[in-house]
């Protein structure tokens, strides 16, 4: 009958013929295939220092008869090491969720056990569905001053190991980024984009838990973000953009009293509104309405706009000039 | 407790303490007015809550280790129990009146502000003594602060601290760790009221009507 035999990499492994002798004549196969004879001992199979590519079905026959005498399924692998364990409120005051994984793999099934104690009543973290290895618990009580201290070990056939974390109840308040967040140009108006986003959907009272943001902002050609903090609203105006200029926005949320700033946003991307081309002076300015670029007659690809060979005419080259050492002039404050 | 009983000694001077007039550093009557507002009071609790974090690194130092240790966990003593606690059951929080909300803010602060100025009495340093003595003043702050509100929206004012019966007897000296265990446990009750507080002028913010409450935002030093 079939049988598992978990092993450690790097352990020699000696496999009997199940009752047969020790002089009694066998074969041996690995996934199907003959076992050369130097393997053996007498009748047992020995496997030296065994590594992953060993793991296998590995079956006994008796010489003559071809008999299956012994059969087993040779699983190799590590024992856990001390697993990564993380706890996080994204939705509170309802409760919190902590999710754990092995830091390497051990190749064998391991079970995890997860415990949460709460000054001195053990309290029950539900297991998710989706994603594996995570649980939540519902606050029962608000505002406690005693530690939660969470354990968790994860036991498979070659050993255990386990970790624990303890923390306050504010300390692990981190709301999810917000969401949709949409930045769009205003028209009419070369130095402002309007951006809009959502509280998180995971908030579940942002009427009684209001969170605060964290908008930052660059154009795509500089390196140095700019940051705005606002304590209230959904929205904000940028008014200190690059005329004809993409950039990348991203904002995240906290909230307004207790813990740590979520991740950030995804990033979106929006491009000031830029007037149609017309007539290029050379007294136009980076900081008045038109853009540089002359002759396409769709909106300029920004970074591209000095290039000289989309620039016609000494009016136009004289603007960019002046666009580059503004540019560069603003990163020097920025430094 | 037959040994002796550190909490009432505490709970005596805080009688006392309590019963003196209100301290002089704080000129509070000009700038309380009528209608106090819940955002000035919110703010004020951001501002302790903002002090407390140095104050409570500096006392506890000034305790020395296991207290000042970030993983110090110890388990509470029964005696602990004697300081108010911001811990609440969450559906009996969520439910609370407006006016059981600033009730339990303002008994809280009156009897945390006693226990504070019983510890500023016996601190040995005296850069720390000041310290301690600046935030009682803002807290006693605080704790008028949220008597303008409840008296503007004609809630009547909680009792003071009850003078409890001096214990019997000659009061025993405490133990130096089981005093200092208090000591801690003052301070990480303090920090979570005044957590507690933000949230809970968050809701009195959005249910009071505009109309009863003036708001007032402008910084006050802080």
């Amino acid at each position: 009958d079939s049988h598992i035999q978990y092993e450690r990499v790097g352990a020699d492994v000696t496999m009997k013929c199940g009752s047969m002798d020790w002089d009694a004549a066998v074969t041996w196969t690995a996934n199907g295939t003959d076992i050369d004879e130097s393997h053996l001992n007498g009748s047992y199979l020995i496997l030296k220092n065994v590594d992953l590519s060993q793991s296998g079905q590995y079956s006994c026959y008796e010489g003559s008869s071809w008999h299956l005498k012994y059969q087993t399924n040779l699983r190799v692998g590590t024992p856990p090491k001390e697993p990564v364990l993380m706890c996080r409120s994204n939705n509170y005051p309802k409760g919190f969720y902590c999710s754990w994984h092995l830091p390497t793999p051990t190749y064998i099934p391991n079970t995890f056990n997860i415990s949460v104690v709460h000054g001195t009543k053990d309290m029950v973290c539900e297991k998710d569905a989706v994603p594996k290895n995570r649980c939540h618990i519902r606050y029962i009580q608000l505002f406690s001053t005693v530690k939660y201290k969470v354990t968790l070990t994860v036991t498979n056939a070659l050993g255990k190991n386990f970790t624990t974390l303890t923390f306050d109840e504010f300390a692990i308040v981190k709301p999810d980024p917000p969401e949709s967040v949409v930045a769009k140009p205003v028209p009419n108006n070369p130095r402002r984009l309007e951006v809009s986003w959502q509280n998180p959907s995971s908030w579940p009272e942002p009427e009684s838990f209001p969170l605060k943001f964290f908008l930052r902002y660059r154009p795509l050609i500089l390196d140095q973000w700019q940051h705005v903090e606002l304590s209230d609203g959904t929205s904000h105006t940028i008014t200190d953009a690059y005329a004809g200029k993409e950039y990348i926005i991203q904002v995240a949320a906290k909230d307004n009293d207790i813990g740590t700033w979520s991740d950030w946003s995804v990033a979106v991307h929006a491009t000031p509104w830029t007037e149609e081309p017309k007539h290029l002076t050379t007294e136009a300015q980076i900081t008045e309405t038109t853009s540089a670029s002359t002759s396409s007659f769709m909106a300029p690809p920004t970074t591209k706009i000095c290039d000289k060979g989309a620039v016609v005419g000494s009016g136009a080259v004289a603007v960019c000039w002046t666009a580059g050492l503004v540019v560069a002039a603003y990163s020097v404050l920025f430094i | 407790s037959p040994t002796g009983d550190s909490w009432g000694i505490f709970t005596f001077l805080c009688a006392a303490l309590c019963n003196l007039p209100a301290l002089p550093a704080l000129n509070c009557s000009e700038e309380l007015g009528a209608g106090q507002s819940i955002q000035q009071t919110y703010d004020l609790t951001r501002y302790l809550e903002h002090q407390l974090r140095t104050l409570a690194g500096t006392y506890l130092n000034y305790l020395g280790p296991p207290f000042n240790e970030p993983d110090f966990n110890p388990p509470r003593l029964a005696r602990a129990e004697r300081v108010p606690s911001a811990t609440v059951d969450l559906d009996l929080w969520r439910g609370l009146t407006d006016n059981a909300r600033l009730a339990a803010n303002y008994r809280a602060y009156s009897r945390l502000l006693c226990y504070l100025r019983v510890l500023d009495g016996q601190v040995g340093m005296a850069e720390l003594r000041h310290r301690l003595a600046h935030f009682c003043a803002s807290l006693q702050g605080l704790v008028l602060s949220i008597g303008g509100v409840m008296s503007s929206l004609g809630y009547p004012l909680p009792a003071g601290p009850a003078a409890p019966p001096a214990p019997p007897g000659a009061p025993a000296a405490p133990n130096d760790f089981l005093k200092k265990m208090d000591d801690f446990w003052l301070l990480k009750e303090l920090q979570t009221w005044l957590w507690r507080s933000a949230k809970d002028f968050n809701r009195l913010k959005k249910k009071v009507p505009p109309a009863v409450v003036t708001l007032r935002l402008e910084a006050r030093g802080f």
